[in-house]
C-alpha cells in the first residue's frame, strides 16, 4: 500500500512536469475503477465514459495545482461521483432509458445482473453511496467528506440502499 | 457486495479506456509543464543567461548554437501575430475561451463559449456545441443565436445541404442524430453511433460514419445503407472526410488510414507502425490527393499519401491539417512550437508561420481549427 502511494506520488510529480508515461501510469491505475463507479451510478456505458473522461480532463487541467502529498484517488472519485449523481438525476427527470439497458434486455442475463438491477432501482444518491462504500471502499466518514454531506445522512442512505438491494435479491 | 460490483460487466470497457486515454493524453500534451523547484532559481537563470551571452559574443559558433536552438522548435521568422490569411476564406477556431471566426484580414471574432463547431454549407452560419456539451446552437457570424437544441453529450456536429434545404448531423449519448438546418425535425438515425461524421458533398444526403468497426455510408433521406465495409482499426476513428467531388472518402484512426471509392473499395491506405501515429489527413480541394500528418518520435511530417513525398516537417507534434478552399495552401497546426504554419502547395514552395497562437486566442491549451471555409 505504501509502495503504491509512493508510485502514485511519483506519477503525479512526473505528470506535472510533462511526462506522458507517468500520466499514462496514473490514468491506467485509476481509469477502471473511476469508469466502473460512474457506470454503476448512471447505468449507461456511454454516459459513464463521458463522465470518467471529463473527470480525468478536469484532473489534467488542474494538475499544476494538485498537492501531491495527498492521494489522487479521492480527488478523482469526488469529481466522478458528483458528476454521475448529477447526470443520473438529470436522466431521471427526462425519463430517459439508456441504450445499454435495452440492448442488455435482449441478451442473456449477465452474472450479477441481479445486483445491477437492484442498484438501478435505487435513487442516484443512494447508488452513489453504495458504490463509494462497497466498490471504492471509502469509510462513511470519508464518503461524507467526498460528497459534503453529514455523516448521519451517509449512514442512512447506505442502510436504506442496502436494505432495498437485499429485498430485490 | 464488493465482488459483485467488481464483476458486473461494463459494456465496451476496454475500448472506452483507449478512447479516453487518447483524449486525456492530448490534453496533457497541450499543458504547460510545472517547472522544477530550484533552491536558487534566479541565480541559476542569471548564470545561464550570462553563460549563453558570453558564448554567443566570444565564439563565432556561439551565435550558431543559439540560432540552432531557436530553429529546433518552430519557424524562426514566424509573424508574432496573425495579420492575415494567405488566401480567401475564413477559419473556424476552437480555444479554451470558445469558438472564433478568423477573416481573411486577420480580424477575429469570438462567437461565444462553445467547444466544437462546424461551418454551414455556404459559410453563412456556424453550428456549435455549448461548453457543457448539452446544447447545439446555430449561430450567425456575429455570434447571434438563431436556435438551440438541448440534448445530452453532443459531439461532432456537421452541416450539409443546398441554399433551401440543409441538414445537421451530430451525435449525443443516444447515438447519431439528424436535425434540419432550422432546428426542426430532430430524430435519432443510428443508435449507439459516435465519433466523426461527414456528409458527402453534392445534392445527395449521404452521411459517412463508423460504428462497431465498420464504415457506413447511409442515405439519410431513405435510411438505405449505400455501402458498408470493415475499418481495420482497434482504436476509434478520429476523422472522416470526403473529397470535394464526393467520389472518395477517407477514414482515419491513429494506425490506419483508408481511402474508399464510391463503392466502398479501398483505393489507398496507410498503416503506420505503433508509436508513429497519423494524426490528421485531408483531401486537397478539387483533387483526390491526400495530405497526411504523422508524428514519428520527436519529429512530425506532412506528406502526400500517394507518393510519400514530404511537404513539411518539424520537431515536436503536429496536430491538425486544413486546406484553403482554393486548395493552394495547407494549414498545419504545431502545438509544440505554439505556431500555425501555412504551406503553399503550388510549384514554388512558400511557408508562412504565425507564432504565439495560444495567447492570441486567450487559451491555455493549443487552439484547434474546425474548418477553413468558403471564399467570400
Amino acid at each position: 500500500m505504501e509502495r503504491a502511494g509512493r508510485d502514485e506520488r511519483a506519477w503525479v510529480r512526473g505528470a506535472q512536469r510533462g511526462s506522458a508515461s507517468d500520466l499514462e501510469a496514473l490514468f491506467r491505475a485509476h481509469w477502471p475503477r473511476a469508469h466502473r463507479a460512474a457506470y454503476l451510478v448512471v447505468h449507461d456505458a456511454a454516459l459513464a465514459e463521458d463522465i470518467a473522461q471529463e473527470a480525468f480532463l478536469a484532473a489534467v487541467r488542474n494538475l499544476d495545482r494538485f498537492d501531491r502529498r495527498r492521494p489522487f484517488g479521492p480527488w478523482l472519485h469526488r469529481i466522478v461521483v458528483n458528476r454521475a449523481i448529477d447526470a443520473a438525476r438529470a436522466r431521471a427527470i427526462r425519463g430517459e432509458t439508456g441504450l445499454n439497458e435495452s440492448v442488455r434486455a435482449a441478451d442473456a442475463p449477465a452474472p450479477d445482473a441481479g445486483v445491477l438491477s437492484a442498484l438501478a432501482g435505487l435513487p442516484p444518491d443512494q447508488r452513489a453511496v453504495v458504490v463509494l462504500r462497497h466498490l471504492l471502499e471509502y469509510t462513511p466518514g470519508e464518503i461524507a467528506d467526498l460528497l459534503e454531506l453529514p455523516r448521519g445522512t451517509v449512514n442512512s442512505r447506505l442502510r436504506r440502499g442496502l436494505d432495498a438491494i437485499r429485498e430485490q435479491l | 457486495m464488493k465482488s459483485s460490483l467488481q464483476r458486473i460487466p461494463v459494456p465496451g470497457e476496454r475500448e472506452a479506456q483507449e478512447r479516453a486515454w487518447l483524449i486525456v493524453a492530448a490534453a496533457h500534451a497541450d499543458q504547460e509543464p510545472v517547472p522544477r523547484r530550484s533552491r536558487r532559481p534566479r541565480v541559476a537563470l542569471a548564470a545561464a543567461l550570462a553563460t549563453a551571452s558570453v558564448v554567443a559574443v566570444v565564439t563565432p559558433s556561439g551565435r550558431a548554437v543559439i540560432d540552432r536552438v531557436r530553429e529546433v522548435i518552430g519557424i524562426e521568422h514566424a509573424q508574432p501575430a496573425l495579420f492575415s490569411l494567405p488566401t480567401q476564406g475564413q477559419l473556424l477556431v476552437r480555444s479554451d475561451s470558445g469558438v472564433w471566426v478568423v477573416r481573411k484580414d486577420g480580424s477575429k471574432r469570438l462567437l461565444g463559449g462553445y467547444r466544437e463547431a462546424s461551418w454551414s454549407p455556404f459559410g453563412r452560419f456556424v453550428v456549435a456545441v455549448a461548453a457543457r456539451g448539452n446544447e447545439l446552437a446555430a449561430l450567425e457570424l456575429n455570434g447571434d443565436v438563431r436556435w438551440t437544441l438541448a440534448r445530452p453529450g453532443i459531439r461532432s456536429p456537421t452541416w450539409t445541404g443546398s441554399a433551401v434545404d440543409t441538414r445537421i448531423a451530430y451525435t449525443d449519448n443516444s447515438g447519431l442524430r439528424v436535425v434540419a438546418g432550422d432546428g426542426t425535425g430532430d430524430r435519432r438515425l443510428v443508435p449507439g453511433a459516435r465519433g466523426p461524421l461527414a456528409w458527402r458533398p453534392g445534392p445527395t444526403r449521404h452521411l459517412a460514419y463508423v460504428l462497431g468497426g465498420d464504415v457506413f455510408v447511409e442515405d439519410v433521406q431513405t435510411g438505405r445503407v449505400v455501402w458498408r465495409t470493415r475499418f481495420p482499426s482497434a482504436l476509434p476513428a478520429t476523422a472522416i472526410e470526403w473529397s470535394s467531388d464526393g467520389k472518395r472518402v477517407l477514414v482515419l484512426a491513429p494506425h490506419a488510414l483508408r481511402v474508399y471509392d464510391a463503392r466502398g473499395r479501398v483505393v489507398a491506405q496507410d498503416d503506420p507502425s505503433e508509436g508513429w501515429p497519423d494524426v490528421d489527413a485531408a483531401f486537397r480541394p478539387g483533387t483526390h490527393d491526400v495530405a497526411v500528418a504523422r508524428v514519428h518520435g520527436s519529429q512530425s511530417t506532412v506528406f502526400w499519401l500517394a507518393t510519400g513525398r514530404a511537404l513539411f516537417s518539424g520537431t515536436g507534434v503536429f496536430e491538425g491539417l486544413a486546406w484553403s478552399p482554393d486548395g493552394r495552401w495547407l494549414f498545419v497546426t504545431w502545438p509544440t512550437a505554439d505556431q500555425w504554419v501555412f504551406v503553399s502547395a503550388g510549384g514554388l514552395r512558400r511557408i508562412r508561420a504565425v507564432a504565439n497562437v495560444s495567447t492570441q486566442f486567450r487559451s491555455r491549451t493549443f487552439p484547434r481549427v474546425d474548418g477553413w471555409c468558403c471564399a467570400r
